[in-house]
């Protein structure tokens, strides 16, 4: 954060073309000195040379010269063309986006940011990215125009509503970036700011995966369960009970609605998280809405971990991933069990100890 | 019709009657149908709202002397600057030196009695009190928070503010605008004086030729706009809903393309000043007349073309930002020659350093300032990352305050002893102009480095790496409202114990120095004659410089 | 324009800013042409709405135009140009200082501007009843319960009209369209021939609940519709409202005829308000067709 230790005078540059866009900022600076410094010196030069000597002299009537008035329309011309073209130049990079790249989606609406990556992560206020990789923004907005500015990449767009406008960056040095709403969009507006933040390649993954605290699987199951993708509030207990309690489930015996009976193994709980519908548990109404594209698998990996460790059993059994994850688990499954066996009294007191009742809509 | 005889500048010492003796009730005025009467009116309401617009400048810089938003709630930020923003711009900006200086000076330097239209002129006043009434209204009902440019969706379906109220007062003062403009245009073509020619006209005139083309042809552009924005908000049509198949990019393409050429309705009259400021105190034709005249009809042009520029990362196509952008660059080269001209109608010239010359001066050089930064931003590949932020607000005052104001300050200043008939303390003005050029600066130049450093505008609370900036901006402003609010205390005091003006203290050839100081109703005793050039300052134009040296004194210049 | 060469510089009319009346009348002839060139900008923002959303949107401006009554529109198209021949006519019996026709040739102008605005409301108020207004609450409302038995109307439906809109009821007086004929023909020409041109990227878009099977969805193309509605409103109202404008000049310009204010020596104010006149009457010219006559090929396609 600021220390106060110093004054910004010019922003850091952090995207591929942040350099080529200070480049023409100091040619325009050059060019204004350029003409500044003449044009000021003669004035002074003039007012002193040619202070009035005698009031109400009459100097000679000089009335122009089509030379002067050629050089100093030409020449003007042609520089504000080389500008033109600079700044062309600069702005079919800023505004081509690449083949390839990452695709984000952003949504603005009073007041934040909403971002979406394609894994399914979901970020307010923030975007999280890896280095050296082209990023390209898909954006619209909710309600009022709103503007994506993030002044160290020395991009923006508007996003408008009922249509989508795009962005794209590589940014190139990790870090953190402010990020701002550049279009008057009402009451906070100034409000509607965030951060990017610019991470390695590794970093960004394990953040991708969730696992940016070096959690145990457990505690992060137990994260995404109570908070990130909000299961607890069906199946936490209390009033707003609708979903079937977890504790003590696995490797029992579950009735499905139509009969059957299954087994709730590790499957079973990947299942029901990407499937709900079609295991339905007896007594219960199909209202648990899919979670599929929305967990990787390193995170379905944490929940089965974390529902297994709410049975007392679950030190037991052998539960491992129940399919191969792209990345890799630190955890060995010995560890996972222990940890989940010394957690298993922790996660018994959360739960709600009644007997699930079917509820009702 | 006789030649107009050689003019001493001798106080006009009989007491005749002039315009603001001959009649002197409420209904004289109100009712007037002459052009200098109705120039001091609108100078008292503009003086008003300038002083209103300044009351909120004031605020936003104290709000921002601190990151967080803690002055005012942000609610009441978002309304103080957009009203800052629709009273400066459409009840000062816009009118201040057409509706007063023009109003006044036109016909005098023409050689006329009065406007073509003198009934038109009145309407246009009381078109233009209508509609700042309305507007004040809805400012003391709660005020708009949608930012003077009013843009939908926000405008038409967000805001809770007092959109129509106001909306209807700007739209009503367009038609004030327009009426002046229509005026000007007729009288400068069919009222010239015999011998006054296209080419022998001040420049002062053709900037005002230039200006109201625009006025007149770009102002219904905006009235439209706001009356479709108004339709909108109140019966949701969808003509810039996109839930219904409107188009929000279609309000910004109708609202810009008034409200660019308006910025030159600002400042092509400030250029006219300038011309006569810089010609009239150094004693010399402007250099390449034909070249600034014909420049100012180029800006009023071309300024039709570049909207565009204001609407780069609003979503339009990537090809019409390269056209606006290369039309930007185009307009900008008129500019520049004036710039060029004005400076070498100092080379050889005759001096003087009287106030109004300091504000000529001061013009240029912030003027140049303005207009460089202008191309800034008219860099495509630059503006993405500008635009929107304080460079854009830094680039705007520049040319605004720096240009406009100076050039309106510069103007009142230099036609003063003409309107008043009295000499104003040049020690004061000079005090005066010194503030306002420092304050300006510091309020202004850091700005620009808060813009690339990537300040958004409209912002109430900012990343605290920034307030070191924006205090030196505050403080610059403190110095500013001093240096702008000290002529309204001198130049009041002039008009009560001033020093007698006479008819032509500078011995200055325009027609309007050739009548008496203020002058009579009917502007000449004898409606003169023009056989000489523009900015002739021999005897050939009939001055008599021996006499002046040897009568009378100039007001003496305190330095 | 007519010019003066005999000196006027005490007639009565002349102003007291101005020298002759030469110049008088050069100064307001320049200011009415002036006026009207910023009534052009005016109207001009409205076009540019109509040129944009026509070309984003053509089908839905034609189905909408098919609903407007052509005959009526060309109705007001005549009269208006006869109008501006009895306005022409006025200036011709000013110059002639004939003052009896002159105050026939207004009057019968203002008849005419009349019976423009008469039709007007006639069609203002078929939109009212057939729910085409494009603000809701605007329109005739139509209770629940009710089915509006055409007690009144044609039985037959007239081609191109609205007659299914009567059974729909409509009781918030919202904004109502019913027929979907023409654009499901055209969509089914586009899906017949996907390469051919009969939608609009914009249309293959906005009408569709599914722009990949192009499948219409009928409150969006109603949206579209509406406005076109909104413009045509818009575009006819102002117009209306100068028209009615040019009535109060009339009714000012003939009160002063009849009092023989006008003759051969001085009739500008007659010329400037027959350019007035004109100036109204070119503007309906450019919208009756821009509005009314578009999209009349499909009602032949559709063997209407």
């Amino acid at each position: 954060m600021y220390d106060g230790s110093y004054i910004p005078i010019f922003p850091e540059g952090a995207s591929t073309f942040a350099g080529h866009v200070d480049l023409l900022y100091a040619y325009l600076i050059v060019v204004s000195v350029v003409f500044t410094i003449p044009i000021v010196m003669a004035i002074f030069a003039f007012s002193v040379m040619y202070r009035e000597k005698e009031k109400f002299a009459t100097p000679e009537e000089i009335h122009g010269s089509m030379v002067l008035e050629t050089v100093w329309s030409f020449i003007p011309f042609v520089v504000s063309m080389t500008i033109f073209i600079g700044g062309a130049l600069v702005y079919f990079e800023q505004y081509t986006p690449p083949e390839d790249g990452m695709e984000v989606y952003v949504v603005g609406k009073q007041w934040m940011w909403k971002i979406q990556h394609p894994t399914g992560q979901r970020e307010i206020n923030e975007l999280h990215v890896p280095v050296n990789t082209n990023v390209k923004l898909t954006m619209t907005t909710e309600d009022v125009l709103h503007s994506f500015y993030v002044p160290a990449f020395r991009t923006k767009a508007d996003v408008v509503p009922g249509r989508y406008t795009y962005l794209w960056f590589n940014a190139t040095t990790p870090g953190k970036y402010h990020l701002f709403c550049a279009e008057y969009c009402g009451l906070n507006h100034s409000g509607m700011i965030g951060w990017v933040y610019v991470m390695s390649q590794e970093e960004y993954a394990a953040w991708l995966s969730g696992n940016t605290s070096g959690q145990t699987p457990v505690e992060m199951g137990k994260d995404l369960f109570e908070t990130k993708l909000g299961c607890a509030s069906c199946h936490a207990g209390g009033p707003a009970q609708r979903g079937a309690k977890l504790e003590g489930i696995f490797n029992t015996d579950v009735k499905l609605v139509g009969g059957a009976t299954v087994k709730a193994d590790e499957n079973y709980i990947r299942n029901s998280i990407l499937n709900p519908a079609s295991q339905v548990v007896e007594g219960f109404q199909p209202i648990m809405p899919t979670f599929k594209g929305q967990v990787t698998e390193e995170q379905l990996n944490a929940l089965v971990a974390y529902i297994k460790s709410l049975s007392p059993s679950a030190a037991a059994s052998t539960g491992s991933s129940t399919a191969a994850s792209n990345m890799a688990a630190d955890k060995p499954a010995a560890n996972t069990a222990a940890n989940s066996a010394a957690k298993t009294p922790a996660a018994n007191t959360s739960a709600n100890k009644q007997p699930a009742k079917a509820t009702k809509q | 019709m006789e030649t107009a005889a050689a003019i001493h500048t001798g106080s006009n010492s009989s007491p005749k009657l002039n315009y603001l003796t001959n009649g002197s009730t409420l209904r004289s005025w109100l009712l007037t149908k002459d052009h200098k009467r109705i120039a001091i009116m609108y100078l008292i309401t503009v003086s008003v709202f300038f002083l209103m617009g300044g009351l909120y400048a004031a605020t936003i810089r104290l709000e921002l002397l601190t990151p967080a938003s803690d002055l005012l709630q942000t609610a009441t930020y978002n309304k103080v600057f957009t009203q800052h923003g629709i009273l400066m711009i459409f009840f000062f900006l816009i009118p201040s030196i057409p509706a007063i200086l023009g109003n006044f000076l036109l016909p005098l330097m023409i050689g006329a009695k009065d406007l073509a239209l003198p009934r038109i002129n009145l309407l246009s006043l009381y078109i233009y009190w209508i509609a700042g009434i309305l507007a004040l209204i809805g400012l003391m009902e709660g005020g708009v928070d949608t930012g003077w440019t009013f843009y939908a969706p926000y405008s038409t379906t967000f805001s809770n503010s007092y959109v129509m109220l106001v909306g209807l007062g700007i739209f009503i003062n367009g038609f004030s605008s327009i009426l002046t403009g229509l005026n000007f245009i007729v009288t400068i073509h069919t009222m010239r004086a015999p011998g006054m020619t296209w080419f022998r006209l001040p420049l002062f005139v053709w900037a005002h030729y230039a200006v109201s083309l625009v006025m007149v042809l770009g102002t219904p552009v905006v009235a439209i706009t706001i009356l479709l924005m108004a339709v909108e908000r109140v019966a949701h049509v969808g003509i810039f809903d996109p839930a219904i198949g409107g188009d929000p990019i279609l309000y910004q393409h109708l609202f810009w393309f008034y409200s660019h050429p308006a910025v030159y309705i600002m400042v092509l009259p400030g250029m006219g000043v300038v011309s006569e400021l810089i010609a009239n105190f150094s004693r010399k034709r402007i250099f390449g007349y034909e070249f600034v005249a014909f420049s100012s009809i180029a800006i009023a042009v071309f300024g039709f073309l570049v909207w565009g520029h204001h609407m780069f990362v609003s979503g339009q196509s990537v090809y019409a930002g390269l056209v606006f952008s290369f039309l930007t660059m185009v307009v900008a080269v008129p500019s520049a020659i004036k710039m060029f001209n004005w400076t070498a109608t100092l080379y050889k010239g005759s001096i003087s350093f009287d106030t109004p010359m300091l504000y000529g001066l001061a013009f240029m050089g912030l003027f140049l300032i303005g207009g460089l930064t202008g191309l800034f931003l008219g860099a495509i590949g630059l503006t993405v990352h500008l635009t929107d932020t304080y460079f854009v607000v830094a680039h705007f005052h520049y040319v605004m305050v720096g240009g406009q104001v100076i050039a309106y300050l510069g103007g009142i200043h230099y036609w003063w002893p003409k309107i008043t008939g009295k000499m104003y303390s040049e020690f004061w003005s000079k005090v005066s102009a010194m503030l306002v050029f420092v304050g300006f600066n510091l309020t202004f130049f850091p700005q620009f480095i808060l813009g690339y450093l990537g300040m958004p505008r409209r912002y109430a609370a900012y990343p605290e790496e920034l307030q070191v900036l924006n205090i030196f901006s505050t403080a610059g402003a403190s110095v500013l409202g001093v240096g702008l609010v000290m002529p309204v205390g001198y130049l009041i005091h002039s008009l009560f114990f001033g020093k007698e003006a006479g008819d032509n203290p500078w011995l200055l050839p325009g027609l309007e120095w050739r009548t008496s100081s203020p002058p009579p109703t009917e502007n000449f005793e004898v409606m003169p004659v023009v056989t000489w050039e523009a900015y002739d300052f021999g005897e050939e134009s009939g001055l008599d410089i021996e006499g002046a040296r040897q009568g009378e004194t100039r007001p003496a210049t305190v330095v | 324009m007519s010019t003066h060469t005999h000196d006027h510089s005490h007639h009565r009319g002349l102003q007291h800013q101005f020298d002759n009346m030469g110049q008088q009348e050069e100064s307001v002839s320049i200011g009415m042409w002036l006026f009207l060139a910023q009534e052009i900008m005016f109207f001009g923002g409205m076009f540019t709405a109509y040129l944009v959303y026509r070309s984003r949107f053509p089908m839905a401006f034609a189905a909408g135009s098919n609903h407007l009554d052509v005959v009526m529109g060309f109705v007001n198209t005549l009269v208006l140009i006869v109008s501006s021949l009895t306005m022409a006519l006025t200036v011709y019996y000013a110059q002639k200082s004939n003052r009896t026709m002159q105050v026939v040739m207004i009057v019968l102008t203002m008849i005419f501007g009349a019976t423009f605005l008469g039709v007007k409301a006639v069609e203002y108020t078929d939109k009212y009843n057939h729910g085409l207004v494009p603000v809701s609450g605007l329109n005739k409302r139509i209770p629940a319960d009710e089915h509006a038995a055409p007690g009144g109307h044609d039985a037959k439906p007239e081609p191109g009209s609205p007659a299914v809109a009567e059974e729909h009821s409509n009781p918030r007086g919202e904004f109502q369209w019913h027929e979907y004929e023409i654009i499901e023909h055209t969509i089914a020409k586009q899906k017949a021939d996907p390469n051919g041109h009969y939608l609009t990227a914009a249309e293959k878009v906005g009408y569709m609940s599914d722009p990949a099977t192009l499948t219409l969805d009928k409150d969006k193309f109603r949206d579209k519709v509406r406005i076109f509605y909104f413009i045509y409103f818009m575009m006819t109202g102002l117009h209306a409202l100068h028209m009615i404008i040019g009535l109060g000049l009339m009714l000012w310009l003939g009160w002063k005829a009849f009092k023989g204010t006008f003759n051969a020596d001085y009739y500008m104010p007659v010329e400037m308000s027959g350019l007035y006149w004109h100036f109204v009457d070119i503007v309906w010219i450019f919208l009756f067709p821009l509005l009314y006559l578009l999209g009349r090929h499909f009602l032949h396609e559709l063997g209407k």
